[in-house]
């Protein structure tokens, strides 16, 4: 069997960009209030029935989907932070994680519920359709996939620096009672940020489902990678994010040379262990490292 | 506590009517056998509630992923019956690889601290799941490992591993009835005791404040692998004990994610952290899956088979208990008691001190 590296790695870098915009919400979110979002996985497969019934069953062009799903979950996440998570923000981390973990699996009942257990994808004229570079054939749904996800990074990355909101969340991230002292309303801030967060895994949802087939427990896979990718990157910046992203997915692609394709999500969990194992700070340094900055 | 005082108190006689009732079930025959099932499955559960609750209640370390320790007891027990060993002679190995791989993934991942620590666990969870998946095909080729396989097969793949059946079923159950029995308190045993020494003191404290409890010369890491390590070791004996009683194993089930998610809930309904709040969990997670996820609704027209729902039962429960009461039932019992007390309805006085 001969493989063809470079195409592998221009999909690698391709699929890097979702990597980068699901990570970076839940990034975002434990930047800001220190809790992992459990519910991250179950937003992305709700995102990709959401874009499932948008195309397949409204007839929508595949990459409007994406930009209706934004608000949608913006709105969701919100929703979330505000009835659920606000009120455990003090309570131990235990708390949070299991409100968000029931969150997940009410989610995932309801998509077995409304749309059964059956395997589903996305086939558009656009699948299928790629054109050559350099020898190197690019699947023209991953470039819009790729460039969609790092459009919005990079208008995250104007809004965390340009406007009030973007800068408040930013020192919230650094001290939440320093914030309060200069007068942020950091509840407020906090229920942006959790909506931001969510907004970013729905877009990384909804374009995950023009490329990967989805069922209602789809989410799992991705939540590790996100967070093995916010681990290799550290939680300073979207360039460690993005890096990270970068990292994960040539392993995996490049992981098709060495072990058979059923066990590729093995990878991002070797990583992840091969990663605290030889940085023996782990998240730990980071997180130090982090919080000195 | 005296012995008299003991004598004294109605928890006493309660528990010790419960415990003869529990042994006297195989020869009451209610139910045509159903009522040792039940009771089986409580016992085995109550054990994996009991297991998980030294990992995630006393030390606060919470996993999603113990399910690994399950199957690899499982499959322990069933890879080596397969090849001519007694099974029941294979259940401490069963218990011991479950802690060692324990020891293999908590070394790296308990580094991470709360809630890093619980998405790593996920990952385990799915690892193990994919590996025992594929193992067959992966090792088919090694030329040392191949010989682990016996006719192409060790862990049977996605099909799984058939156990032989004995002939005399009705004893074979019975006994397991009262095998699972005595690993339950055996169990509680065990959880009783690390709660009451200095091992449980450190356990709590790493729960407490884990900055705190290692200034204060608590050895953290030591103290974290071995209670994962303990917790796992109960597991796989758990996990070695169903494959003995179902006869049939498959890595979706006993490696599966609802397993994992099952161990987190009992606790966490029960009141985790707690000697009996994983107990109280267990049941309750047993009744609810035995007797309201099996029911169906009919309405008119309107079907609705529960069974169907049981994800948002789980997660509901999980909200619910977060949102209202994070010490689950036993934090509810002595809210109420607070709350009776508080009405002037007939109170106790206070004990005198001795």
């Amino acid at each position: 069997m001969t493989i063809d590296i470079p195409a592998l790695l221009v999909s690698a870098i391709l699929l890097a960009g979702l990597y980068a915009t699901m990570s970076y919400g839940l990034a975002l979110i434990y930047g800001v209030m220190k809790i992992v979002n459990l519910a991250h996985a179950g937003v992305m497969m709700w995102a990709a029935y959401v874009a499932f019934v948008l195309i397949v069953e409204a007839g929508l062009n595949p990459f409007l989907a994406p930009l209706i799903a934004l608000p949608v979950f913006f709105v969701l996440g919100m929703f979330i932070q505000r009835y659920f998570v606000s009120r455990v923000m003090y309570a131990p981390i235990v708390s949070s994680l299991l409100l968000l973990f029931g969150i997940w699996l009410i989610m995932q009942n309801v998509s077995y519920l409304v749309f059964t257990g059956d395997t589903r994808a996305i086939t558009t004229t656009y699948t299928l359709m790629t054109f050559q570079v350099f020898g190197i054939a690019i699947s023209i749904n991953r470039l819009v996939v790729f460039c969609v996800g790092i459009l919005a990074l990079l208008v995250m990355r104007q809004f965390m620096g340009r406007t009030y909101m973007g800068k408040a969340i930013r020192a919230t991230a650094q001290d939440g009672d320093a914030s309060k002292l200069v007068g942020i309303n950091t509840d407020r801030v906090m229920e942006v940020a959790f909506g931001l967060g969510t907004a970013l895994a729905g877009l990384a949802g909804s374009l995950m489902a023009l490329i990967f087939a989805f069922d209602p427990d789809f989410g799992r896979s991705h939540l590790l990678k996100s967070f093995c990718i916010v681990v290799l990157g550290g939680l300073e910046s979207m360039v460690g994010v993005a890096l990270g992203a970068l990292v994960l997915a040539v392993a995996e692609a490049l992981s098709v040379l060495w072990i058979m394709p059923a066990l590729q999500d093995f990878v991002s969990f070797a990583l992840l262990v091969i990663v605290l194992v030889v940085m023996p700070g782990g998240m730990v340094g980071l997180l130090a490292k982090f919080k000195k900055t | 506590m005296q012995v008299g005082e003991l004598l004294r108190s109605w928890k006493t006689w309660i528990s010790l009517g419960l415990i003869i009732f529990l042994l006297l079930v195989p020869f009451l025959g209610i139910g045509g056998g159903y009522l040792q099932t039940l009771g089986f499955l409580t016992f085995l559960f109550v054990t994996l509630s009991t297991a998980w609750n030294i990992l995630g209640g006393y030390t606060g370390q919470i996993s999603f992923g113990h399910a690994s320790f399950y199957g690899l007891g499982a499959y322990t027990t069933s890879i080596l019956a397969l090849r001519g060993i007694n099974p029941l002679m294979t259940m401490p190995l069963a218990g011991v690889i479950a802690a060692l791989f324990g020891l293999l993934w908590g070394y790296p991942c308990l580094r991470l601290r709360g809630q890093y620590f619980a998405i790593a666990t996920i990952g385990v969870g799915e690892a193990t799941r994919l590996l025992m998946l594929n193992l067959d095909d992966l090792i088919k080729d090694i030329p040392l490992l191949k010989d682990a396989l016996q006719d192409g097969v060790l862990t049977g793949g996605a099909t799984g591993l058939m156990l032989p059946t004995p002939e005399d079923i009705g004893s074979y159950a019975m006994a397991f009835y009262y095998g699972a029995m005595g690993m339950m308190f055996a169990g509680l045993v065990v959880s009783w005791w690390v709660k009451n020494s200095k091992f449980g003191l450190g356990l709590f404290a790493i729960n407490m404040d884990i900055d705190a409890a290692e200034t204060v010369g608590v050895n953290t890491v030591y103290y974290k692998n071995l209670a994962l390590m303990l917790s796992g070791f109960m597991v796989g004996i758990s996990g070695s004990i169903y494959a003995q009683y179902m006869f049939y194993i498959d890595p979706q089930t006993v490696f599966g994610f609802p397993m994992s998610i099952g161990m987190v809930l009992m606790p966490t309904i029960g009141g985790s952290g707690t000697l009996v709040g994983p107990i109280l969990g267990a049941v309750v997670y047993i009744v609810v899956q035995d007797r309201i996820l099996t029911a169906n609704i009919e309405i008119g027209t309107f079907k609705l088979s529960l069974s169907t729902l049981h994800l948002l039962v789980y997660g509901g429960l999980l909200v619910v208990i977060v949102l209202f009461e994070p010490k689950g039932i036993l934090g509810l019992q002595k809210r109420l008691t607070r709350r009776w007390a508080k009405r002037g309805v007939e109170v106790a006085p206070p004990r005198k001190m001795a």
